[in-house]
């Protein structure tokens, strides 16, 4: 029972500490319009979490399963594409190819960049083991 | 007679964000079972609803006013994506000076091809605009395509598109062409299919999450900050 009660609690502070970055986010972007609420927010709470103003050790249950299943909240919004057929059918498939193609050359030109730069770490990290 | 009507409302909101939920989960397990990549629970989820919205003539605006309730998650989903971002947060700083080399150059490459190609196949500029605008999240991408008189109906789909090519795509082809470490692979994605992508590679593992929630925000504000310049010089080039 009281493992119970615990785990409740740690629900219940999750969605707070959550729910509060969400409101001091969109206070952000009132002030400062640069970025939309969410963004400012998921800073805010990563901050938050860094300076141990919440406790990382209560959230992390009910974080890591919210983020394991967020996608569903994408659903609603992705059905929304019926409401542009007319969009589709008038440009017919060149959009479609043209964000197909440039999606592929970021995911690329991001992915090898950064592994390579990985790679180098790792021989990095080898070499100064060897010498330590 | 109010009473009613909320009555009605409030069965068609329980009915579509169960149905919804209830439709994502049995696509999720399936996929496990078979061990199926292209089974993407959200974007069978989509076709699916879409089907039957179509089939049983429901427009789209009364299925998204009955599922506020997902939609009122989104941001909180979007908040929550802070923690991977948390518990990484030391090698991240370590690191900074890459992975915002390497996020510049995306998304330079990606504004100036996109919006280039575009102009040279189509010549409207307010799709080249909402195309350019493509990587990132939409609540930035829409207020920028406002702003540069993009056409926001279009960066929209175009959002949601290459959301899920990424999001689909994306793994399978980054380890074919031998990109193999998490961090490259997250914020690859993060780069290119901004929350869609996220929300997917979430699944594979914390260090995915982590530098694609990364990759989602730097490339939010790098793009926020100088697409404006670089459509206007690109503008005066063509």
């Amino acid at each position: 029972m009281n493992k119970f009660k615990h785990k409740v609690f740690n629900v219940l502070y999750s969605m707070f500490a959550i729910l509060s970055c969400v409101a001091l986010g969109k206070v952000c972007a009132f002030y400062a319009p640069l970025l939309p609420g969410s963004l400012y927010g998921l800073m805010l709470f990563t901050l938050t979490l860094h300076v141990r103003i919440f406790d990382a050790d209560r959230i992390k249950d009910s974080v890591v399963w919210g983020v394991k299943h967020m996608g569903v909240c994408f659903v609603p919004a992705g059905v929304g594409i019926m409401n542009h057929f007319d969009l589709i059918r008038q440009f017919g498939i060149t959009i479609v190819m043209i964000t197909f193609i440039t999606t592929f050359i970021l995911l690329t030109i991001v992915g090898l960049h950064y592994q390579r730069y990985a790679n180098d770490q790792d021989e990095n990290d080898d070499e100064g083991s060897h010498v330590s | 007679m109010l009473a009613e009507l909320l009555n009605h409302h409030l069965l068609s909101s329980i009915f579509a964000v169960v149905a919804t939920i209830a439709l994502f989960q049995f696509v999720a397990v399936f996929q496990r079972k078979l061990n199926a990549i292209w089974l993407q629970p959200m974007l069978v989820s989509i076709l699916v609803i879409m089907s039957f919205l179509l089939w049983q003539n429901i427009s789209f605006d009364h299925y998204f006013a009955s599922s506020w309730f997902l939609n009122a998650l989104l941001e909180p989903a979007v908040v929550a994506l802070g923690f991977p971002l948390y518990q990484h947060l030391s090698t991240i700083t370590k690191q900074w000076k890459s992975i915002l080399l390497v996020l510049c150059i995306g998304a330079f490459i990606a504004i100036v091809t996109s919006f280039v190609v575009t102009m040279l196949l189509i010549g409207d500029y307010t799709i080249a605009v909402a195309l350019a605008l493509k990587s990132v999240t939409t609540p930035i991408a829409i207020a920028i395509a406002g702003q540069l008189d993009g056409n926001t109906a279009i960066t929209a789909f175009a959002i949601i598109l290459a959301g899920f090519f990424g999001a689909l795509v994306g793994p399978p082809w980054l380890k074919f062409i031998n990109v193999n470490s998490p961090k490259a692979q997250g914020l690859a994605i993060g780069a290119a299919s901004h929350a869609i992508g996220t929300a997917t590679v979430s699944n594979i593992s914390y260090e995915h999450a982590a530098y694609s929630s990364l990759a989602l925000i730097v490339s939010a504000v790098i793009t926020a900050t100088f697409s404006p310049f670089i459509i206007n010089f690109l503008v005066t080039l063509l």
